[in-house]
C-alpha cells in the first residue's frame, strides 16, 4: 500500500510504543462490568452469610469466606443490595448527601454491588465523588527514593530534598535485595534531615520489610500485596488469614501499614477467572475492610499497562481509587509506575486523582530521575516538578509538591550527606568520603557519584542485622556528631511508634509532629465553600503560586 | 515509689485479662480510661490530649524518650514499643469514629505485643498456603492461648485450619 503520509508521522508518536488491547472477557482483559461477572446477591441467615454474589457458601473460595465473615456491614446489607445502583451512584456525586451518611451504605454492599455502583458514574462524576470520599481533607503525595546503584549517600539526599518539596510519606526499595536495611536506614535519616514528621518505608519481601519496621528502621509498610482471584492470591504466597495476621504484626509493633492491590494483577499472573478488572480489584478493597487495615495502595499501581491498554482502562483506575474511599479506607492512588511513553497520556493518567485529590495522589512519584527509580519507573519523577508545580498554580490544586529555591536544595542535601556520613562512622560501616558528600550535594543522578565498593557495602548491610543494630544506635551515632535536630527527629519517630496515633486511618505528621489523619482532619466537603480549598491553606497557596521563576512586579523595571 | 504503684497496677491488669479470656474470649469492649468511659474524636490525638495515658513496655512515660535517656543508656529499643493498652486506646477511637474492623485489628495487636519478633514472623510463615498441616496451625493456635494469653489470634488459627482444610491450603495440598 501506498503510504499516506499524515498516518505516516502519526505513527512516530510516542503513543504508538504504548500497548493496547481489544476486549476479551475471558481472559480478564475487560476494564469493568464483564460478562462473566457475577450478579450482586446477598443472603444473611441468622447473621452468617450464606450466599455471596451468586455463590453459596459451599462454593465460596477462601476469598468469599473472608469476606463474608469480616468484610461487609451486615446491619444495612439487605437494605443495601435493595437499593437501586443509579441511586446510590446518584448520592455519591451528590453533595448535598454527605459522606458519613454514604459511608454507612457503601459499607453494606457486596464487591459486585461496589461494582455495579461505581460502572454507573463517568469521569467527571467520579472527580466529583472522589474529592467528597477521600478520608482526609488535606490532600498529599507519596514519592519514591531510590537509585540504580543503592548509593546511601544519595539516597539521603534525595530524600531530604523530597522532604523539603512536601512528600510526608517516602518509600525506597533495592536495586540489589541485600541492600535493604542500609537504604532504609539512610531514607530514614535523610528525610528526618529535610523535614521532620516524614514518614519512610522499605519495600521488600514480606517477612524482611516487618523485620525493618521491627528494628525501627522504618516506619510503615505498603507492598502487602492482596489479589482478587483464589489462585493468584496463592501464587503470592499468602492467604486472607496470613496477610490480616501480618497486618496485625505491624500494628502490634506500632507501625503504620497499608495493602496494596490494584488492576491488572491477575491479568499479569494469569488467573483471572475471567472476571473483570474491577470486580477483581472490588474483591481485593473488601479483603482489606475485612483485615481491619486502615488503608490501600490501589489504581493499577506495578499493572498499570493491563487497565491502561483496554478501553475505559483510566476511568476504571479511578473508579477503584474511589471505590477504596467509599469503604472509608485511606487511599495511596497509584500515579506511580510509569506506564505511557507519551507526555499527554502521563498526564491524562494523573488528572483525575490530581483534580480531585486524594489522600496520596501519588503513590510512588519518582524523587530521582526515572533512569534511578528502580520500581521500574514511575509515571512522574523529578525532572517533572516544575511542570507538575505549575499544574498545581495553574488550577489552583494542592497536588502535594511544592517548589524550593536553588540554595535551600544545596543546604539541606548537603546537610543529609553528611548526617548520613555521621551515622556510618559511628555505626562501623564502609566509610563515606567528604568528596562523596560534595557530589551528592550537588547530583541529579547515580552517574554523577563516586563509585563505592558495593561487595563491601552489601556485607557491611547483612553485619548490620548480624550485629543486632536498631534505631537507638542511629539515634546515638547523630547525637554524638552534634547532629542535634536530626537525632530529635528521629527521636520523635520512635516516640509516635510507642503512641500509636499514626496508625489511624490516613494518618501523616506535619512538622511539628501533629498527626494528621481522617479522625481530627476529616473531609468535610460539601459543595462548593467547602472542604479542602488551597487559596484558604495561606501558607502552602503562597508556596505554589511564588513559584520561583514567576516575575515579581515589584522588583522589575518596566 | 510511682514505678511501684504502675507495676502492681499493670499486673492487676494482667490478672483482670486473664480472667476475662477464660471466659468468653472476646474482651472487645474492656474499656481503659479511668472513669471507664471510651476514648473518642475528641481524645485524638492522644499525643497532644492524653499523652499522660501512654506508657512504654516498661512503665515510663512518653516523656522519658528522649535523646539524651537513648544517650545516656536510660531508654533502650525495648522502651521504644506500643503497649496492648495503648492499643486498645487507639482501637476504640478507630471503632468511635466509625471503623470497628481497625478496632479488631488492634484487638489481635495488643495480644501480638507479647510475642518476640523471631517467633512472630515464624506464626506469620506458617500461615502462608501449604506451609503447615492442620495440627500444625492447632498447635500454635494453642500457643496463642496457652503461652501468650492471645484468646483472639488463637481463634484466629483456628479458623485458618478449617478453612485452609475445606479449601486446600495445608501443607502437600499443592
Amino acid at each position: 500500500m501506498k503510504r499516506q503520509k499524515r498516518f505516516e508521522k502519526l505513527e512516530k508518536r510516542p503513543v504508538h510504543l504504548d500497548g493496547f488491547v481489544k476486549r476479551w472477557d475471558d481472559e480478564g482483559l475487560v476494564a469493568m462490568m464483564g460478562k462473566n461477572d457475577p450478579k450482586p446477591s446477598i443472603k444473611i441467615e441468622n447473621g452468617v452469610v450464606t450466599e455471596l454474589d451468586g455463590k453459596t457458601q459451599d462454593e465460596f473460595d477462601l476469598i468469599d469466606q473472608y469476606i463474608a465473615k469480616y468484610g461487609i456491614n451486615l446491619e444495612n446489607a439487605e437494605k443495601v443490595m435493595n437499593m437501586d445502583s443509579l441511586k446510590l451512584a446518584n448520592m455519591l456525586c451528590d453533595p448535598n448527601v454527605p459522606r458519613s451518611e454514604i459511608v454507612q451504605l457503601t459499607t453494606a454492599m457486596t464487591p459486585a454491588k461496589a461494582e455495579e455502583v461505581i460502572s454507573k458514574l463517568n469521569f467527571a462524576e467520579m472527580i466529583m465523588a472522589t474529592q467528597k470520599m477521600r478520608p482526609r481533607r488535606t490532600p498529599a503525595t507519596q514519592c519514591h527514593i531510590t537509585n540504580t546503584l543503592d548509593n546511601p549517600v544519595e539516597l539521603a539526599a534525595d530524600a531530604a530534598e523530597a522532604a523539603r518539596r512536601g512528600f510526608p510519606e517516602q518509600e525506597t526499595t533495592t536495586a540489589v535485595a541485600r541492600y535493604a536495611p542500609m537504604n532504609a536506614i539512610s531514607i530514614m535519616v535523610g528525610s528526618q534531615t529535610g523535614r521532620p514528621g516524614v514518614i519512610t518505608q522499605c519495600s521488600v519481601e514480606e517477612a524482611d520489610e516487618l523485620s525493618l519496621g521491627m528494628r525501627g528502621f522504618t516506619a510503615y509498610a505498603e507492598t502487602i500485596s492482596v489479589y482478587g482471584t483464589d489462585r493468584v492470591f496463592t501464587d503470592g504466597d499468602d492467604t486472607p488469614w496470613s496477610k490480616g495476621f501480618l497486618a496485625s504484626c505491624y500494628a502490634s509493633r506500632g507501625l503504620k501499614m497499608r495493602f496494596t492491590s490494584g488492576a491488572g494483577s491477575e491479568v499479569m499472573m494469569g488467573y483471572t477467572e475471567g472476571k473483570s478488572m474491577l470486580y477483581l480489584e472490588a474483591r481485593c478493597i473488601f479483603i482489606t475492610k475485612a483485615s481491619g487495615v486502615q488503608g490501600l495502595q490501589n489504581g493499577g499501581v506495578s499493572c498499570i499497562g493491563i487497565p491502561g491498554a483496554v478501553a475505559g482502562g483510566i476511568r476504571e483506575v479511578l473508579g477503584e481509587n474511589l471505590l477504596c474511599m467509599m469503604l472509608d479506607i485511606e487511599c495511596a492512588s497509584g500515579n506511580d509506575q510509569a506506564f505511557s511513553h507519551s507526555d499527554i497520556r502521563r498526564t491524562e493518567r494523573l488528572l483525575g486523582q490530581f483534580i480531585a485529590g486524594t489522600d496520596y495522589i501519588s503513590s510512588g512519584y519518582a524523587a530521582e530521575e526515572n533512569k534511578d527509580n528502580t520500581f521500574a519507573g514511575s509515571n512522574m519523577d523529578v525532572l517533572d516538578y516544575d511542570d507538575y508545580v505549575t499544574m498545581e498554580r495553574d488550577l489552583a490544586v494542592n497536588g502535594g509538591i511544592y517548589p524550593i529555591e536553588e540554595d535551600e536544595a544545596i543546604m539541606i542535601r548537603n546537610k543529609a550527606a553528611k548526617a548520613i556520613q555521621a551515622v556510618f562512622e559511628s555505626l562501623g560501616l564502609p566509610p563515606i568520603t567528604d568528596e562523596e558528600v560534595e557530589a551528592a550535594t550537588y547530583a541529579s543522578n547515580s552517574d554523577d557519584m563516586p563509585k563505592r565498593d558495593m561487595v563491601q557495602d552489601m556485607k557491611a548491610a547483612q553485619d548490620l542485622m548480624a550485629r543486632g543494630i536498631t534505631v537507638v544506635d542511629i539515634i546515638k551515632a547523630l547525637d554524638e556528631h552534634g547532629f542535634d535536630d536530626v537525632a530529635d527527629a528521629v527521636t520523635h519517630l520512635a516516640q509516635q511508634k510507642v503512641c500509636g496515633d499514626y496508625l489511624q486511618t490516613s494518618a501523616i505528621f506535619d512538622g511539628n509532629w501533629n498527626c494528621i489523619s481522617a479522625i481530627n482532619d476529616t473531609n468535610d466537603y460539601k459543595g462548593p465553600g467547602t472542604g479542602y480549598r488551597v487559596w484558604e491553606d495561606e501558607e502552602t497557596w503562597n508556596k505554589i503560586q511564588d513559584v520561583p521563576w514567576a516575575l515579581d512586579p515589584k522588583k522589575t523595571d518596566f | 515509689m510511682s514505678e511501684v504503684d504502675e507495676l502492681v497496677s499493670k499486673i492487676l491488669t494482667q490478672i483482670k485479662d486473664d480472667d476475662s479470656s477464660n471466659g468468653s474470649g472476646s474482651n472487645l469492649s474492656t474499656p481503659t480510661s479511668s472513669n471507664g468511659a471510651e476514648l473518642g474524636r475528641n481524645d485524638y490525638p492522644l499525643y497532644q490530649k492524653h499523652p499522660e495515658k501512654i506508657k512504654s513496655p516498661t512503665g515510663k512515660p512518653l516523656d522519658d524518650i528522649t535523646v539524651k535517656n537513648i544517650a545516656s543508656g536510660k531508654v533502650d529499643s525495648k522502651d521504644m514499643r506500643i503497649t496492648p493498652d495503648t492499643l486498645r486506646m487507639q482501637g476504640e477511637i478507630a471503632k468511635n469514629a466509625g471503623r470497628p474492623a481497625i478496632q479488631k485489628n488492634f484487638q489481635r495487636a495488643a495480644e501480638l505485643t507479647k510475642i518476640p519478633d523471631d517467633r512472630l514472623l515464624e506464626m506469620y510463615n506458617s500461615l502462608r498456603p501449604y506451609r503447615s498441616s492442620k495440627q500444625e496451625l492447632l498447635d500454635i493456635s494453642s500457643e496463642l492461648k496457652n503461652k501468650y494469653n492471645a484468646p483472639v489470634c488463637a481463634g484466629w488459627f483456628e479458623e485458618a485450619a478449617d478453612f485452609y482444610e475445606k479449601n486446600k491450603k495445608l501443607k502437600g495440598d499443592n
